[in-house]
């Protein structure tokens, strides 16, 4: 990280679902756990309704890094809209990858209604990890 | 315009004493699109929603943000106070500051900034919503239920007595299951047939209950409130108009080698047969199978005795049509075939046990029926080899269960308790004989289970020995059965007169392809799936679909019973209302742009989805485009994300909706400084 | 010089043609550019004799396919390779084209010549030379199916540090001047409103820049994963040179190392975006 980036403070967008992260991250409210403010959540139904669009944007607008939470195989709200979306991103991690994004910075996981203390590793972890790595440049320039 | 309200919530000390409350109102205040914002002390109090109120009336607001706690704790309190208020509730959303905010961070300047931000979302985001309403479903008032056992006889008459008219189909020519094959049941003893035969004669009597035997589901279209369902009525050559239930015709039948199914091939029986003394209906059916006249065209020798002239040798299957509201699924079980071809090469079965080599292996519904007042020795304790009565008896438990090399590998649940049953009724018939029940661990858990098996042990003197068996062969007139005993590290070997197998229960076979037709999961052994295994247990993963005994895991009898009522009030909650009212975050699609792929009917795991035909004024087919049923979408939203032109939306979580929040997600995030 | 194909191929398509069956035939003639073959479409049996096959006739005719304007003039014989029939297999099972309104010609095929003669690319990893789903079949069995192994080609890439690939992926995304031949070549991009033409709201910017571009190709890829038919018609219309088969052979790599599934001839195939397996890999998800 150069010297300019000291102090840097990352940029974390959180797409995570209603049922089972979003509750999870509630559940780490209410236990009182305390994790760094970096993140930035949007609700969204399911994992299923992840579109790959929503990280190409989140980077475009300056996330440095981008989660994407759901409930555990076989917890779906909804029965299968993990496993679809399970299914999706692994192979646009893949093609992200192939074409020089890091994949550090892009964090898949599951994280159930009782969770909280998952929730809140996760996003100390990733937010560690993204700080470490610094503003995400590469991108930003190209989005300017 | 947007002429947003944005209300900020202290929660008492839970939110201001972190984030500072007013300064998050007064910038919201400044943010585009936002008329009004104000902080107050606790917005979901009386005086909280009034205050959102009046300001709805005064500002002339059209879209609400309240920042408070969680949306899963107060979003439906804050959206029916807009809709007091006049606004339409689905205006409304809320900036969780509490539980993923105030809560969480301590350090206030950047909680504070994170309010800030969580709210500037939640204003671009509500700048978005639309006014929605929910989606209304008219109800057909009747339900069906699928199977005659016990499950279904228990949910069928709770539903037919709570007002509602009901169909039951059952596959059988006869409802009553396999309960009707039972002797006693643990672990009161109760005469099995006693207890279950009134149920039977109240479906046959009951005015709300439609009853067609000897008759399968073929198809099942439609969403919950309204299923249209084809029961296909078998051909039973008989007219059951005319049929007294003389049992004249069974009498004279000249076909009479039959294998009892009821008996479990322990006994035969007539071409023309009626299945039990008390099935329902008592009237008898043709096994075209094995009928001389349908195999030659000769005899007719029913139709001869007939005095009423019900035979019906020309009767074809009959297809019917019902309409019905919610539907139970009660297809109960089957035991796991342990000798001949496996349904699947996972199953290896237990060709060393002999069964179907030695007749004096047997399994436990066999057994059952040799313990029967109405089976075929009387409730005699007779071996099917030789007719005596054995004095060495070895029953063997987890024959197929929990086995993950061969068999399943699930506990089958009711064995461990119906071989402890199996040893007492046999000793109190046989008192001079010896039971031996080879087991794995005893499994007798259940109101009074296991005083019951230890009954069994201490006053009946059944012979536990802890083990497995490895072979059983024949010798000298005897099964001798080899296995050990764990406990004490030692072979065993048993002379046995007579072998009884607790084989796995399994679901019917190809029950599947019924699951599949219904639209409901199941899992790799066909069982059917729960909507949740904790809180949704009888509900299937279809709406208006729901389960009850076997067919969704190994279950006793009060356990179905107590399934089937808990399905029959979940149905009856569902029937009693004028119409269902759901949430309308649902799916739309835009005709315009959508090419018809139908990669979103493929994945939609609700199977709301379906083709429609865009035609011109002459009724041709121009193209087809998806359509989604509101009846039927969950709003999981996997949909919009396979459509490759974005041409079918979520309400809700609208990709207008997501684009906004993401846009607006870091743009002024100052307070991070860089 | 007129080999076996051709003359085949002529006489398929006057017999279809003179009977009715077709309404519009859609093959190779020759071209008057370096001797390369161009797509034709005739219509009458005299017509017939313009067409014909040779190693130059790269085009993807099932392209023409995707336009409602060809379907509507009746049924349409055409003249696939196998790589050509994966696209209209793809369209079949896409619910974009009815078996019954194409008469299929399929070619076997040893490969053809891009426009300096050389072998094209794709051809390398052809496992259809011999098509299975046709109307009529022409020319002699090809002897050896390639395995469609794209891991030496794509080695150079994947063991670049994230850096050089961004680098690498920049300078060819940087010449994009989103003319969309991209799309307008490829037999499955039939959306009539594609995404990047979707303004409420506008997820991929429309400009030629840099950021629009990174999004659209990542896109137009991702949109064709699982359903590439590997023809390379996108590659070939480029007209700044971006090789976007490396991102579809990646993505087919990919598929088939998460998924065992491969874009095939069987029109009941399902797409691997459609669907799901309980054990379907997720080692990435924490």
């Amino acid at each position: 990280m150069s010297e300019a980036d000291q102090g840097f403070e990352p940029h974390i967008v959180a797409f995570i679902c209603n049922w089972c992260t979003y509750a999870g991250a509630d559940l780490a409210g209410t236990s009182r756990m305390q994790y760094q403010p970096n993140v930035r959540v949007i609700r969204i139904p399911c994992t299923g309704r992840m579109d790959p669009l929503f990280v190409l944007k989140a980077f475009e607008r300056g996330a440095d890094g981008v989660l994407i939470s759901g409930c555990h195989p076989g917890d779906c709200h909804y029965g299968e809209g993990n496993y679809h979306a399970r299914r999706k991103f692994a192979i646009f991690r893949k093609l992200l990858e192939f074409v020089g994004i890091d994949l550090a910075r892009i964090q898949f996981s599951w994280i159930s209604a009782a969770e909280g203390g998952k929730w809140v590793s996760v996003i100390e972890d990733f937010t560690n990890r993204v700080r470490a790595l610094g503003p995400y440049r590469a991108y930003q320039e190209i989005s300017l | 315009m947007a002429r947003i309200g944005v209300f900020v919530c202290h929660c008492g000390e839970n939110i201001a004493s972190v984030v500072d409350c007013e300064r998050v109102a007064k910038i919201s205040a400044s943010l585009p699109g936002v008329t009004y914002a104000t902080d107050y002390k606790y917005m979901c109090s009386d005086p909280g929603q009034d205050l959102i109120k009046s300001a709805i009336a005064e500002h002339n607001l059209n879209g609400v943000v309240v920042a408070a706690c969680s949306p899963h704790m107060h979003e439906t309190t804050f959206r029916k106070a807009a809709q007091q208020a006049g606004l339409n509730p689905y205006l409304c959303e809320m900036a969780n500051i509490r539980e993923h905010c105030s809560w969480v961070h301590d350090d206030h300047e950047k909680a504070t900034q994170k309010a800030i931000d969580l709210v500037r979302i939640m204003v671009e985001k509500v700048r978005r919503n639309h006014p929605l309403e929910p989606v209304r479903v008219s109800v057909t008032k009747r339900a069906l239920v699928i199977g005659g056992g016990i499950a279904g006889i228990q949910a069928a008459l709770d539903m037919a007595n709570g007002g509602i008219e009901v169909v039951l189909v059952e596959k059988e020519p006869s409802i009553g299951g396999h309960m009707a094959q039972l002797s006693e049941t643990f672990p009161t003893l109760d005469c099995s047939q006693c207890i279950l035969t009134p149920k039977m004669v109240e479906v046959a009597q009951h005015p709300n209950i439609k009853l067609y035997t000897y008759s399968e589901v073929e198809n099942v279209s439609g969403f919950v409130g309204n299923f249209k369902v084809t029961v296909r009525k078998k051909a039973r050559s008989v007219n059951m108009e005319l049929c007294n239930g003389c049992g004249l015709c069974t009498q004279k039948c000249p076909s009479r080698k039959i294998p009892n199914e009821f008996d479990r091939g322990l006994s035969n029986r007539s071409a023309i047969y009626i299945p039990f003394p008390q099935a329902i209906p008592n009237k008898p059916v043709i096994d075209r199978d094995h009928c001389i006249h349908f195999k030659t065209g000769k005899c007719g020798v029913c139709e001869k005795v007939c005095g009423t002239k019900a035979i019906d040798f020309d009767q074809q299957d009959e297809l019917v049509n019902e309409e019905v509201g919610a539907i139970v699924v009660a297809t109960g079980y089957d035991l796991y075939n342990i000798s001949m071809d496996q349904p699947n090469d996972k199953l290896e079965g237990y060709g060393e046990y002999g069964y179907g080599k030695y007749p004096d292996v047997i399994d436990g519904l066999q057994f059952e029926r040799l313990l029967s007042a109405t089976g075929p020795t009387g409730g005699k304790i007779l071996r099917p080899s030789d007719g005596k009565e054995p004095k060495n008896v070895v029953f063997i438990s987890c024959v197929g269960s929990r086995h993950n090399a061969k068999g399943i590998t699930y506990c089958s649940k009711i064995c461990c308790t119906y071989i402890a049953k199996h040893g007492m009724l046999y000793k109190h018939k046989v008192p001079d004989g010896n039971a031996y029940v080879f087991y794995m661990d005893v499994r007798t858990s259940g109101k009074r289970f296991d005083e019951f098996w230890r009954r069994a042990v201490e006053e009946d003197g059944l012979v536990y020995l802890r083990g497995r068996v490895s072979k059983i062969y024949e010798q000298d007139g005897h099964l001798i059965v080899k296995g050990a005993d764990t406990l004490s590290g030692v072979a065993v070997e048993v002379e046995a007169d007579l072998v009884v197998l607790a084989t796995a229960i399994v679901p019917q076979p190809n029950i599947e392809k019924l699951f599949q037709n219904l639209g409901i999961s199941y899992d790799e052994y066909n069982f059917v799936t729960e909507a949740h295994p904790k809180l949704r247990p009888v509900e299937s993963s279809t709406a208006g679909i729901f389960l009850a005994g076997a067919c969704h895991s190994p279950k006793d009898i009060p356990e179905s019973v107590a399934q089937a009522s808990a399905a029959a009030s979940k149905a009856l909650i569902l029937l009693s209302k004028p119409e269902l009212e759901r949430e309308p975050l649902v799916a739309k699609v835009n005709e315009a742009t959508c090419i018809g792929c139908f990669y979103c009917l493929r994945a939609c795991p609700a199977k709301a989805i379906t083709e429609k035909e865009i035609k011109n004024r002459a009724g041709e087919v121009l193209r087809k485009v998806s359509e989604v049923n509101p009846s039927v979408c969950t709003g999981c939203g996997t949909c919009v994300s396979v459509c490759f032109s974005n041409s079918i939306d979520l309400e809700g979580f609208t990709d207008e909706q997501i684009y906004a929040e993401i846009n607006s997600v870091i743009e002024r995030m100052s307070v991070i400084q860089q | 010089m007129n080999d076996e194909r051709t003359l085949k191929i002529r006489e398929i398509a006057k017999e279809l043609l003179s009977k009715g069956e077709i309404a519009v035939f859609i093959g190779y003639g020759k071209g008057t550019c370096n001797g390369k073959a161009r797509p034709i479409f005739v219509r009458t049996p005299e017509e017939a004799d313009e067409l014909i096959f040779d190693s130059t006739c790269s085009n993807n005719l099932v392209t023409y396919l995707k336009f409602p304007a060809v379907r509507d003039e009746g049924v349409v014989g055409i003249v696939v390779k196998g790589c050509d029939a994966k696209a209209l297999v793809g369209l079949i099972r896409e619910s974009q084209l009815m078996r019954e309104q194409v008469r299929i010609v399929a070619v076997t095929c040893e490969g053809v010549v891009a426009d300096d003669g050389q072998l094209q690319l794709r051809c390398q990893y052809c496992d259809v030379a011999n098509p299975t789903f046709y109307d009529f079949l022409v020319g002699s069995p090809v002897e050896d199916q390639k395995p469609r192994d794209f891991s030496g080609l794509l080695e150079k890439y994947e063991t670049m540090s994230v850096e050089e690939r961004w680098e690498f992926w920049q300078s060819q995304f940087e010449k994009c001047i989103r003319c969309y031949a991209c799309r307008q070549a490829c037999p499955l991009c039939y959306c009539t409103r594609c995404i990047v033409e979707k303004n409420q709201p506008q997820w991929i910017e429309t400009s030629s820049h840099l950021r629009g571009n990174f999004a659209w190709n990542i896109i137009r890829a991702f949109h064709l994963a699982g359903r590439c038919a590997g023809c390379g018609a996108c590659e070939d219309a480029c007209p700044v040179d971006i090789p976007l088969m490396l991102l579809n052979y990646k993505l087919e790599k990919e598929i088939w190392d998460y998924f065992h599934y491969r874009v095939d001839l069987d029109p009941e195939s399902v797409p691997p975006f459609t669907t799901f397996k309980t054990d379907d890999r997720g080692e990435f998800i924490l």
